[in-house]
């Protein structure tokens, strides 16, 4: 069964008298292990599509299956405690605490998920191995360039042990060669640990990278095609 | 915010510690100089004050010099009399004391600025006279001796040459005292010095002849005539102006009063805590005498501690106010600086409780660091000041016109602290609410965008 189910799913905005439809008629279905990006032009409907799988909008029409949960039957504190369990996410702009610590941004989302402290040091010193960052426990943010920030981004999507990772234009704004390494990365984790990526994305080299690009159009799916 | 918070704990326990330091010095002051603890009337004495309403001291001597809990007992001749030097005039509560007696119980005799308290032999009667009411019957000499012409003109050269001419001129107003500088001084030096010279210079006139006129018990006026002997200051000006002792064996001379009876006795007690079972005692004691506490002589007095209390909580909530506002404003920005990173904690998977929880913990944290900061420094100021006192004597004159010293010695309990301390981490906690529940409101999706 696939990961994710999208089906007849329209968002429309009603702002003030004016009508947006950013998306319209959507069906897809994402299976585990896949490394997909959403592409398109600005205002196309790809941030919007993301936030609707990781639950952070809910769609005008159709409806969004998870695993085995239909998005439309949680509400308030259920739906938040399903992102935290079942979806990471990596922003465009990282969004470390800056007063934390990587390893402890990485912890953070296992505090919430209540683990206990020990298996959060392990877990967080593990993950940050994974995204090449060992020695970089101790670094609060400041201390780390752009590309180790999103690395640590990752990491702490990693840690809650998610279904899928939704990445918002990850690599925006990274330059080349952190872009590249943050890539191989990714790459890595979805091949030999079978970690599901949706990347929404105008990078070139994401859309080279990935096995399956949808593009959007005006909010509707263009094309879907496997690479 | 910990700035803030100390700041307002620093200022609401400084400002308890103050008026808790001024109202306990007043009553202090006033008991000891001004009431005592308790006095005893012919009751009669008490509804016109008459000459003739005294009663036997002798028959409550013996007893309540050997009572317990009591440490100081005076009886006292009160007369109201009209008060005449060569140049004024003033009404005057005049107190026949015997020197000792009224040592055990007022601070008076040491509380002199010149002279002695009635002691000595000498042919005139002598008489010890406020500060203020020597000004008022004028009983004040304008003098430039030879070591203030000195000391001025060390600190100014053109100063100590014009003021030569004056130097060993005994001037008797102040008014000439000023004209005289004015004909010597440059206006510039004159304008700068007059009114610190004119203080300086001021010196009273011991010795000088006082009439006191008042009336006997037979209902007739009496003059006698009393030499200056000494002049005292209390922190209370109205005081000062009012109060005369002269010695007891004196007045009731003059007055024809029987040297065995008096109008009053005045009782020092060993605490304020006993007297009031003291008071019941004597006043079960002397059915036909009339025995007063001190915050029955005086209400006003007592009414001062329970204003006291209520000013210092005006005061902590005015300061509590201003702390809150600061507290949202700063909690406010601190809100809306993270709004990104609680729309990123939000989209992970952190609810809103707990949102609301974190904001809320951070205030708690950030109240109670700035308030053991105020604590302490609080604890330091209020020790260092209650040793040295804090001067205001900038406006002494203001303080002492309504009975208050103008050095405040800040006095506070360990109850005030724990008051202040909840008081100041409440509004810590309230004034965070607002903020908190704006970060309730945050859209996660909207938050993320937010650069």
């Amino acid at each position: 069964m696939a990961i994710i189910e999208v089906v007849n799913v329209d968002k429309i905005y009603n702002d003030s008298e004016v009508k947006v439809t950013a998306l319209s008629n959507i069906n897809l279905t994402i299976e585990k292990g896949e490394f997909t990006a959403i592409v398109g032009p600005s205002g196309s409907g790809k941030t919007t599509l993301l936030n609707l799988l990781g639950g952070l909008d809910s769609p005008t029409n159709g409806k969004i299956r998870v695993g085995d949960v239909w998005l439309n039957e949680l509400k308030g504190s259920k739906l938040i405690d399903f992102r935290l369990r079942n979806i990471g996410f990596v922003f465009q702009s990282y969004n470390l605490i800056p007063v934390l610590t990587a390893g402890e941004n990485v912890e953070l989302i296992m505090q919430l998920q209540g683990v206990s402290a020990r298996v959060r040091k392990q877990v967080a010193a593990d993950m940050l191995v994974k995204v090449g960052l060992a020695d970089r426990f101790a670094s609060r943010p400041a201390k780390l360039s752009g590309g180790q920030q999103q690395r640590v981004a990752v990491a702490r999507a990693l840690a809650s042990k998610p279904q899928f990772i939704l990445a918002d234009e990850p690599t925006a704004n990274l330059d080349g060669k952190s872009a590249e390494n943050l890539l191989q990365i990714m790459e890595h984790l979805n091949r030999n640990e079978g970690v599901t990526f949706i990347f929404s994305t105008h990078d070139q080299r994401v859309m080279n990278r990935a096995r399956r690009v949808i593009l959007l159009e005006d909010g509707r799916i263009k094309s879907d095609t496997l690479q | 915010m910990v700035v803030a918070v100390a700041l307002g704990l620093w200022g609401g326990v400084t400002t308890m510690a103050l008026i808790n330091g001024w109202v306990k010095q007043r009553i202090a002051d006033s008991i000891q100089n001004e009431i005592s603890h308790i006095q005893i009337h012919n009751p009669e004495f008490l509804l016109n004050e008459e000459v003739d309403k005294t009663f036997n001291f002798d028959s409550v001597a013996q007893a309540l010099s050997s009572a317990d809990g009591i440490v100081g007992l005076s009886g006292r001749l009160k007369v109201f009399a009209m008060a005449q030097t060569d140049r004024a005039n003033s009404g005057l509560v005049v107190l026949g004391v015997k020197p000792n007696s009224e040592r055990s119980v007022s601070g008076i005799p040491n509380k002199l600025i010149m002279g002695s308290f009635l002691e000595g032999d000498f042919k005139t009667p002598s008489i010890v006279l406020g500060k203020k009411a020597a000004e008022e019957l004028k009983l004040v000499n304008y003098e430039l001796t030879d070591s203030i012409a000195q000391k001025l003109s060390a600190m100014e050269l053109r100063l100590g040459e014009q003021i030569q001419p004056l130097v060993g001129r005994r001037i008797r107003t102040r008014s000439s005292f000023m004209n005289a500088l004015r004909a010597e001084l440059e206006p510039a030096l004159f304008n700068h010095y007059s009114e610190t010279l004119a203080d300086s210079c001021a010196s009273f006139r011991l010795n000088g002849p006082v009439v006191l006129t008042f009336q006997t018990p037979a209902g007739e006026l009496h003059s006698a005539m009393f030499r200056v002997r000494g002049i005292y200051r209390t922190s209370n000006t109205a005081f000062d102006a009012r109060m005369a002792y002269v010695n007891f064996e004196n007045l009731a001379l003059a007055a024809n009063i029987n040297p065995n009876y008096v109008h009053e006795v005045a009782l020092l007690c060993k605490d304020n805590t006993s007297v009031v079972s003291i008071a019941q005692t004597l006043s079960t004691t002397y059915q036909n005498l009339k025995v007063r506490r001190w915050d029955e002589i005086s209400p006003e007095i007592a009414l001062y501690a329970a204003f006291g209390d209520f000013m210092g909580l005006i005061y902590i909530v005015i300061i509590l106010f201003a702390l809150a506002f600061g507290i949202i404003n700063t909690m406010m920005m601190n809100v809306l600086e993270r709004y990104r990173e609680f729309g990123m904690l939000m989209a992970i998977g952190m609810n809103r409780l707990r949102v609301y929880s974190m904001i809320m913990m951070e205030s708690v944290f950030l109240t109670l660091t700035g308030g053991v900061v105020g604590i302490v420094f609080s604890i330091v100021f209020i020790k260092i000041f209650a040793q040295t006192g804090f001067d205001f004597s900038m406006w002494a004159e203001g303080f002492e016109a309504i009975g208050y010293s103008s050095v405040v010695y800040p006095d506070i309990t360990l109850a005030n602290y724990v008051l202040v301390t909840i008081l100041v981490t409440a509004t810590g906690v309230l004034a965070s609410l607002w903020p908190a529940r704006r970060a309730l409101k945050l859209n996660p999706m909207q938050a993320l965008r937010v650069e």
